[in-house]
């Protein structure tokens, strides 16, 4: 069986990403993000959101194990600053609901999404500047790189929140990404 | 999702090895949760259990009568009038943490007490999946006893549901025959009241917070929200008949969600929205204006403290 697990980076919905990838029916578990990765028996990890880029632990090395990686809003944030691309503050929050638009149709992630998906987002800073190897995915109009993917390194980023109820399509995002894990 | 009548048979079967012959407490209070857990200890336990609930004074209107229908089944119930130690304990609080602190040490001044003349062995609690991350995160405390077990020494406490999702739970008590439990009260929060009203918690307050929510889940009804009440923020001026009001203001709130963990602000019609406001200025000659909240969850919470 796929196993998937979610790297808790004490954000509020880690909880739902966990159930989100239950439901699509792999093995999953929460791991503290201080977990060695030579204890992670995984073919898939998903690095959850979380309010602080001081409490994120290992996640730097957890990039390395050859894995699909899929970071979640804080999760996104940590591929783009430990590899070597950028987040700051935005201009304008993004809370509630924000219509993305997909700009790479042909993403295996957030592709099959096109053109447009509704999703719920709940976040100040942003990534401004994508990391080496990687392509601009999606965006919105509070939010620039609203999704960003390095399809070589199996590594996706998104900025919103795929595992909550009021997002639209988020199942079908998860799903793509097990397929990348299988 | 769950397979109820299987979970229901394989966690009575647990509790009932766990417990064995010994007597159990649990602090009941309305909400599915804890009730779906009384439920399941009771048929494991019987009367061995004391499901216990304490009458705060911050209940919704109605809300211990309906307690006692639901579960008169449960001989051992026991019903706590605990009012006015909580609301003297209330007395000149202000900051929202420092309200749910008062309010937390009270429970657990309430069950120490029931728990001892019960001669409680071990305790029984709700604490759901996503209530134990958040406790290991540190978000916020979830029990309304959860500092119980440091006063008093249980030989275990025993979580039957504690890999549910809410609406897992939901199904669960459905299939217990709760289900008025499920379809008759909205989720309501363990420091009641209290969280409603901005400041200082006083009986006037009290009142105007408890008809206002009684008023707006009577109207909303309908509209089928997940969640919906009224709170009393703050004072502004009124006109009533020919007299100037200096009155409060009660914010009504509405909203969907699956799990409270996102929440839409409802598009309630205009007709509904004016029914309610008529109703509440009408009905209680202190609240001087009523506003609806439209934002969502994110950026604002459901509750308001």
């Amino acid at each position: 069986m796929t196993r998937i697990v979610v790297v808790d980076n004490h954000g509020q919905f880690t909880h739902l990403e966990h159930r989100a990838l239950r439901d699509a029916g792999v093995d999953t578990d929460i791991v503290d993000n201080t977990t060695p990765p030579e204890d992670l028996d995984v073919d898939g990890l998903v690095l959850s959101g979380g309010p602080d880029m001081d409490r994120i632990g290992r996640c730097a090395e957890y990039l390395e194990m050859d894995v699909p990686v899929l970071g979640i809003c804080l999760g996104m944030q940590i591929m783009a600053t430990q590899l070597d691309g950028a987040v700051d503050a935005g201009d304008y929050g993004g809370y509630a609901d924000v219509t993305v638009r997909i700009v790479d149709a042909d993403d295996p992630v957030v592709g099959s999404l096109a053109p447009e998906t509704r999703v719920w987002a709940s976040h100040a800073d942003e990534v401004v500047e994508l990391p080496t190897g990687f392509t601009h995915t999606a965006t919105s109009d509070v939010c620039d790189i609203e999704a960003m993917s390095d399809a070589d390194r199996d590594l996706y980023g998104v900025q919103w929140h795929p595992e909550v109820a009021h997002t639209e399509e988020g199942e079908e995002l998860f799903a793509n990404f097990i397929e990348r894990c299988r | 999702m769950v397979d109820t009548d299987a979970f229901i048979d394989e966690a009575t079967a647990e509790i009932a090895d766990e417990i064995g012959d010994k007597n159990a407490i649990i602090a009941l209070s309305g909400g599915v949760d804890s009730s779906v857990a009384a439920a399941l200890a009771y048929r494991a336990i019987g009367d061995q259990l004391t499901p216990v609930y304490v009458d705060t004074g911050l209940m919704r209107k109605g809300e211990t009568e309906g307690i006692r229908e639901t579960f008169a089944f449960m001989d051992s119930l026991r019903i706590v009038d605990a009012k006015d130690r909580f609301l003297d304990a209330l007395s000149g609080v202000t900051d929202p943490e420092e309200k749910r602190h008062v309010i937390g040490e009270g429970f657990i001044r309430e069950f120490e007490r029931e728990a001892k003349e019960a001669d409680a062995d071990y305790l029984v609690q709700g604490t759901i999946y996503p209530d134990r991350i958040e406790s290991e995160g540190n978000i916020k405390s979830h029990h309304n006893v959860g500092g119980l077990p440091e006063v008093i020494d249980f030989e275990g406490i025993v979580e039957p549901v504690r890999d549910l999702y809410k609406d897992e739970v939901r199904e669960v008590a459905r299939a217990l025959d709760l289900e008025e439990v499920v379809s008759e009260r909205m989720p309501f929060p363990g420091p009641g009241l209290a969280v409603r009203i901005i400041g200082e918690v006083t009986e006037e307050k009290l009142d105007v917070a408890r008809e206002a929510c009684h008023v707006v889940e009577e109207e909303v009804e309908e509209h089928d929200p997940w969640q919906a009440f009224a709170a009393v923020i703050g004072k502004a001026t009124g006109v009533k008949g020919d007299n100037r009001v200096h009155g409060w203001v009660v914010s009504v709130r509405s909203v969907e969600s699956r799990d409270g963990m996102t929440a839409r602000a409802q598009d309630l019609p205009w007709e509904t929205l004016q029914r309610i406001q008529s109703r509440i200025t009408g009905e209680n000659d202190d609240v001087a204006r009523v506003v609806y909240d439209v934002t969502h969850k994110p950026p604002a919470t459901i509750e308001y403290e």
